[in-house]
């Protein structure tokens, strides 16, 4: 099976994950765990801690994805219509 | 509620020390055990995931220098990745005879050599590895002020 070897011949930590067409996904792991350090340290108050670090994540990923709408707009339609 | 950590005031050296040598460590030390294991978990995780996405040759001090300037930051884990990447896989060895290191661009040598021990990283998966190692670091470097300054948090 082909599509099986590059599994079988990837060793964990010394070879890089072929993420290359979904790379996009790791936004979310990456703006979790910002979170949960951010908030660990920001929060005088611990005892609503995952309530805070859900939200400060979803903040994150749907800042970056509006950010990624706006430049997609900027460089797709804005500029080719000032300077075609 | 105000956490045994808050009540520190002023400046902590030894919490800020014991949270550049491990992330966490200072505000358990201060008597927050809770909260470092929060901050342990989420710096350690974020370098964790860095390496397993982008591989070990993320962490590399000889070609991407200034990269690990932030990495660093993590404390001694950072070095010691480092130093095993340096010496352990890139260094020809018994068991990796076949590893010639790049001789002026350093960053063109994706292919694994027969006896190459890993895999250099290159697009995405180097980026991203680098940028989750790098963010872990400079959270890292926060953390290390909030230990040593626990007077600047606040209450809401």
């Amino acid at each position: 099976m082909p599509t099986l070897t590059p599994i079988l011949a990837w060793t964990p930590f010394l070879d890089p994950i072929d993420i290359h067409r979904v790379w996009y996904l790791t936004l979310i792991p990456l703006a979790f765990g910002i979170a949960v350090v951010y908030k660990a340290v920001r929060l005088h108050d611990l005892n609503h801690y995952w309530r805070h670090v859900l939200i400060m994540t979803a903040q994150i990923a749907l800042g970056i994805i509006a950010l990624a709408i706006a430049t997609w707009l900027l460089v797709i339609l804005i500029l080719p219509a000032i300077a075609p | 509620m105000s956490t045994p950590h808050d009540l520190h005031t002023g400046f902590d050296l030894l919490a800020g020390l014991a949270a550049a040598a491990l992330p966490g460590a200072g505000h358990a030390l201060a008597g927050d055990p809770k909260r470092g294991l929060r901050i342990g978990a989420g710096v350690l995780g974020l370098f964790t995931a860095g390496l397993l996405i982008g591989g070990i040759d993320c962490v590399d001090r000889a070609e991407d220098g200034w990269w690990f300037i932030p990495q660093a930051m993590i404390g001694p884990a950072a070095f010691a990745v480092d130093h095993y990447h340096q010496n352990f896989l890139k260094k020809p060895r018994p068991t990796n005879p076949g590893f010639q290191p790049p001789p002026n661009s350093p960053r063109i040598t994706p292919a694994p050599g027969p006896g190459q021990t890993y895999t250099k990283s290159l697009g995405k998966p180097n980026d991203i590895g680098i940028l989750f190692t790098s963010i872990a670091g400079m959270l890292n470097l926060i953390v290390v002020i909030d230990a040593a300054f626990p007077t600047r948090r606040r209450p809401r």
